[in-house]
């Protein structure tokens, strides 16, 4: 997903505006507004409050603000301002630090400051002191830039110093202007020197200045334009002459796009209910600004011109339209998302664009058309709200690499019917993520994802992923040893719940309860009851060890599992360590030439893990006298492992239980032949007729058939 | 990301190989020998990828529009004919004009230029159209580089000493230069034969078109995957971070999010029986649940995996890679402080999954959301003080409102140095308060004056009464309580 992007240390990342505080700010700017508009009934006889006027100063504040709220509405971190004011000498409003980022911060600044005082004595008054704190305020290093410096160590010198400063002032003339550019080359020079001495300073690489100048409405400009040149390899500088009010603000407005590559999108007929009349609806329009790349489509593909961009009266802004698509309820449409990007609306408090956004932030979505000229619709994009910030979802509209992908049925264990979705459902749910304050420290001092995949290990140390492959985990009156013993610590009482869930299996035993033993592929009931339980208390037992080095609480359990179960006599028990000695040995062997016919190299690899494992349950089992089998058999592995009669008596190994249904299977198929029907041992004795014809006893093959 | 190959069928692809050995091969049969052994590789081991066939001379034609029928597209190079000069700059501007109908311009497209090195002569040559590229009107503009991001393969079906001859590999250079750089020329190593042909196509696979194999771990259930699309390297920021940033082959899944969000730079992560296999079971309990899952790519990188299904009811495992970094998606807040839910006093999903920790909400609202006061255009300080007198005329039922949007106003008022304003609405107010009709309630009137009478004294800029922080608190009067 991309959110527009811009290079970490761009000019755009410090941004020092620098506003004149001089007596000549407080002049009118001779905009006036009027603020009292009477309504038709109340008019009579009320003489109506003249109008007010801002001043130059209130004008240049204000759209500084306009200008900060679109860049915080787009960039809520890394793109900075410092706010500094200028009169006698200078002030500054905030600092890089992101908490020191806000409107809200810089209006109570700015209201301490209050409006210029026209009392003062202009000679001692200048923008000058502003502009030297600027350049010292670009020399200062931002949490984001010292963070980098201290993560990339030898490369620290990658961390660029660049920054951009905006002056809104009144110049005398073109001489003044370049005289002010003057002083800022070489206050950047002078700093530079001072910051190569020191850590908290860094020297300016390249600073770019635009200095607005303002004069109020009516009046001729003392200043004129100028594109922005090269001062010199360090200052770039640009003027631009505006008049004072909406001039102004429209000035600001380009700029803040120009500067952090903003791009403006007008969504038009939006419905709105009338405030006065609440049944009719008109359409309105409302404007966001938004990361260009949102339009990169347009741009790439030319179809911008198409897309019905209109330039605006003020000639300078482009604005792509598009239209409102009423949302369908209760469909849910998924849809290639390329890029999401945040917005903020031009004119932030006018009803349509708060009505627009309100409802956003309510939770609901807005898809948005791109009108051709085909009369074809094609949804372009689409506005949503997250954690109560808006934005602008770029979407695929054309053919997707990703069509009719394959199917996962088609894939490596695809075909495997029995998993246990609702099982790992329940442990995803389990495993969910949640925020953790950055404040909350952690004894194991690992940080909160880190402790969350532990959490991923403990639960997956033994965790069959097919219902055929369990016994333990089709059982109900497991679940509480189950969902403690997985835990990092145990309780007394954890170790309690555990105990009694071992005692009442014990119970189970005893009273011969049934167990869901998978009779898959056996024939007819499956194994015998003690046989059953036998393989669910293997079973218990494999998962429990895998945690009991944990804790000594784990190791309790563990503990009584062992002193609970039921034992087989110990004759038995001898005879079978015995043979799976033999069995380890065999596997080992058969397991050397498999590896050694595998030509991949990454094959070979996982195969050793693989036996890695096995090796290390058969070196469990060793130790256990009454252990379990290595229930969670690979069967790419025991594939050819013939199972040895008596071992039917033991846990059966899906290839046996494979075997068994495929004999059973087939044998339904066909007659049997009559000789092995009828065979002993196996043997059957051919030709018993021509033995009979020559007259000789038939007894030694049992029934005779005549 | 879409293959176009673009096969040169001018007449010099039917020299033969060469003369003096007894080989009667034309350079063409090489080149579609190659290209068949691309295909046939892709057929088995790259088989989502959508490839097209342009043939070129100075013209250019469609023979395959894109296509997963590697069979289709072997075809059409068995039928292959001949025609006259090489014109690259034509078949670019189709292929630019092909591909963008298709994809758009935001997919990322792989070109394999299948040629001679025998680049064209005079006009619509390479070397002619190289030369003249500058001088040219906004209409007739070079088609490189694409509007969309190309990655430029060429295959040089030309021996080493052939193409020392000429300037042909200097113009290839510039052309890939051109293309945006990334990508790469191929060209035979020895003797220009079918074996070293067939090299140069199969450094090409390993280079371009060779599966993303990956194991996906979850704890200590893991399974090997194939991603496909490949996931590219990506560069953060070429100044601080220029090292390209590549997805790590082993996959860390961290957790499971309900989040039902945004699908972006999907790729299918699809896997090659009949023994349980981890994807399985993720995917179809992702599927069941509705819930998507994370995972690590890489250092400080994330992604995450999800069940798509097509309208087809066949569904499969999906990944979505985030922008690299450490927090990608701003609702989740950053990756590294999210925890597991088991840490948690309570639940925060709920016991009956009725809540969500997500999405995390910013710091600081964004202004949209925080009735902030502009008053750029008039229209904007008219409503606000409408507002107040609407609310004015209501007292005493509205005095809340009435001082909620007083103060509104006096904070952007002082903040801005706006105290005339200040000064004008105190003369409303007072104004108001003389309009009173009889039937109105007493204390609208010492509400109003009293109001009014804030708004002066903080209108004096003076430091007691002009505080940003501070409220004009209603006025107690005995009928208020």
């Amino acid at each position: 997903m991309s959110f527009g992007k811009m290079k970490m240390f761009s000019v755009s990342h410090k941004t020092v505006f620098v506003v004149d505080h001089c007596p000549y700010m407080a002049e009118s700017s001779r905009q006036q507004v009027e603020c009292d508009v009477l309504t038709k009934s109340r008019a009579q006889g009320v003489i109506p409050l003249a109008p007010v006027s801002k001043s130059l100063w209130t004008c240049a504040v204000e759209c500084s603000m306009e200008y900060c709220r679109i860049l915080y509405d787009v960039y809520p971190k890394d793109k900075l301002i410092n706010y500094i004011v200028s009169d006698s000498e200078f002030h500054i409003l905030n600092s890089w630090r992101q908490e020191d980022q806000s409107i809200q911060e810089l209006m109570a600044a700015l209201a301490a400051v209050g409006p210029p005082n026209p009392r003062e004595d202009p000679e001692c008054c200048s923008i000058l002191h502003g502009l030297v704190s600027a350049v010292e305020a670009l020399c200062k290093i931002t949490e984001l830039q010292h963070e980098k410096r201290t993560a990339l160590m030898d490369t620290a010198e990658r961390v660029a110093n660049r920054g951009r400063i905006i002056c809104l002032t009144n110049a005398k003339s073109d001489t003044h202007v370049r005289m002010l550019e003057d002083c800022i080359q070489e206050t950047i020079l002078e700093q530079n020197k001072l910051a190569a001495g020191s850590d908290r300073l860094m020297a300016i690489q390249q600073c770019e200045l635009v200095l607005v100048h303002i004069y109020p409405q009516g009046e001729d400009t003392l200043v004129s334009d100028r594109p922005k040149k090269e001062i010199s390899p360090l200052l770039t500088s640009e003027v631009h002459s505006v008049r004072a009010g909406r001039h102004l603000a429209t000035k600001l407005n380009i700029l803040v796009q120009q500067h952090f590559d903003l791009a403006s999108t007008t969504i038009t007929n939006i419905p709105m209910k009338e405030e006065q009349h609440a049944n009719t609806s008109a359409n309105y329009d409302v404007e966001l600004l938004h990361h260009r790349d949102a339009h990169l489509e347009f741009f790439k593909s030319g179809d911008l011109h198409m897309a019905g961009t209109s330039t605006r009266e003020n000639g300078l802004k482009e604005t792509v339209t598009l239209k409102w698509c009423t949302p369908r309820t209760n469909v849910i449409e998924l849809h290639y998302c390329t890029g999401a990007y945040r917005i903020s609306p031009t004119d932030v408090n006018s009803r349509p664009s708060s009505c627009l956004t309100n409802f956003l932030l309510n939770g609901r979505s807005v898809l948005l058309e791109l009108p051709k000229k085909s009369g074809s619709k094609v949804i372009s994009h689409m506005l949503s709200s997250h954690g109560g910030e808006i934005f602008l979802h770029v979407l695929n509209s054309n053919r997707s690499t990703l069509e009719d992908p394959p199917s996962i049925s088609e894939g490596c264990g695809g075909r495997v019917t029995d998993y246990r979705i609702t099982d790992f459902g329940e442990f995803m749910r389990e495993n969910r993520l949640t925020p953790v304050s950055e404040n909350s420290h952690n004894p194991s001092g690992k940080l909160p994802f880190e402790r969350a995949k532990s959490q991923l290990e403990r639960y997956t140390r033994y965790w069959p992923m097919i219902i055929s492959q369990t016994t333990i985990f089709n059982m109900q009156a497991v679940v509480p040893l189950a969902n403690l013993i997985v835990k990092e610590t145990l309780t007394e009482e954890d170790v309690l719940t555990c105990q009694k869930t071992v005692y009442n299996l014990v119970d189970m035993e005893r009273k011969n309860d049934p167990l869901p033993i998978s009779t898959v592929g056996s024939r007819g009931k499956g194994p015998k009851r003690d046989e059953q339980y036998r393989i669910m208390w293997n079973e218990l037992e494999t998962l429990v060890k895998t945690h009991a080095a944990a804790t000594d609480r784990h190791q309790r359990v563990l503990d009584c599992i062992i002193a609970c179960r039921s034992k087989p006599p110990e004759e038995e028990e001898r005879k079978k360590r015995g043979r799976k000695r033999e069995e380890r040995e065999d596997r080992t062997e058969k397991n050397g030439n498999k590896e050694a016919e595998d030509k991949s190299w990454q094959e070979s690899e996982r195969l050793k893990s693989l036996l890695d494992k096995e090796d290390q349950e058969s070196e469990v089992i060793k130790d256990s006298p009454d252990s379990p089998e290595p229930l969670n058999k690979k069967p790419r592995l025991m594939a050819e492992e013939t199972q040895p009669q008596e071992r039917a008596k033991g846990p059966v190994s899906l290839l046996t239980m494979w075997t068994n249904r495929i004999t059973t299977a087939n044998s339904r198929k066909h007659q049997e032949f009559a000789g092995r029907q009828s065979s002993v041992n196996n043997k059957f004795e051919l030709y018993q007729h021509l033995k009979e014809e020559n007259g000789m006893d038939v007894h030694e093959n049992g029934k005779a058939t005549r | 990301m879409p293959t176009v190959v673009l096969m040169d069928v001018s007449l010099s692809m039917t020299r033969p190989v060469s003369l003096d050995s007894n080989e009667e091969f034309q350079r063409k049969n090489l080149a579609v020998h190659g290209l068949n052994m691309l295909f046939e590789h892709m057929a088995s081991n790259y088989r989502l990828e959508f490839t097209a066939l342009m043939a070129f001379s100075s013209l250019w034609e469609l023979l395959v529009p894109f296509t997963r029928d590697y069979n289709a597209l072997q075809e059409a190079l068995s039928s292959l004919e001949d025609y006259d000069k090489t014109c690259i700059e034509s078949a670019l501007h189709g292929v630019s004009n092909v591909f963008q109908q298709e994809w758009g311009s935001t997919c990322a497209c792989q070109v394999i230029l299948v040629t001679d090195g025998s680049l064209g002569i005079g006009k619509g040559s390479l070397r002619h159209s190289l030369q003249t590229m500058k001088q040219r009107g906004e209409d007739k503009k070079f088609p490189l580089p694409f509007p969309f991001s190309t990655k430029m393969y060429i295959m040089c079906v030309a021996s080493a000493e052939e193409l020392q001859m000429t300037d042909a590999l200097d113009n290839l250079e510039e052309l890939l230069r051109l293309s945006g750089g990334d990508g790469q020329i191929f060209t035979v190593e020895g003797p220009l034969c079918m074996k070293s042909v067939h090299a140069m196509f199969g450094r090409l696979i390993d280079y371009a078109y060779s599966p993303f194999h990956a194991v996906l771990h979850c704890g200590n259930l893991s399974s090997d995957v194939q991603v496909f699309p490949r996931p590219e390297p990506v560069v953060v920021d070429e100044e601080v971070e220029p090292m390209p940033k590549t997805v790590n082959t082993e996959v860390d899944e961290v957790g499971a999010g309900a989040t039902d969000d945004l699908d972006d730079e999907p790729s299918a992560s699809q896997v090659a029986g009949k023994s349980p296999n981890f994807c399985v079971l993720l995917h179809g309990s992702l599927k069941v649940e509705g819930m998507v899952a994370l995972v690590q790519l890489g250092p400080e990188w994330y992604g995450m995996l999800y069940s798509q299904a097509d309208s087809k009811k066949k569904s499969n495992l999906m990944m979505s890679l985030f922008e690299p970094g450490s927090e990608p998606l701003p609702w989740l807040g950053k990756i590294s402080q999210l925890g597991p839910i088991s840490e948690a006093a309570e639940n925060p999903y709920g016991e009956d999954d009725s809540k969500s920790p997500f999405p995390v909400q910013p710091q600081v609202k964004r202004s949209y959301a925080q009735n902030v006061t502009v008053w750029i255009k008039a229209s904007g300080l008219q409503t606000d003080v409408q507002k107040i007198l609407r609310n004015a005329r209501k007292l005493p039922d509205k005095t809340q409102t009435f001082y909620k949007e007083l103060n509104r106003l006096r904070k952007a008022a002082l903040a801005f140095g706006f105290w005339e304003l200040l000064k004008g609405v105190a003369d409303l107010l007072e104004r108001e308060c003389t309009m009173l009709p009889d039937s109105a309630h007493p204390d609208a009137a010492f509400q109003l004056s009293h109001a009014a009478q804030q708004l002066k004294l903080a209108s004096t800029g003076d430091s007691q009464y002009a505080a940003f922080d501070h409220n004009i608190a209603p006025m107690h009067t005995d009928f208020s309580s």
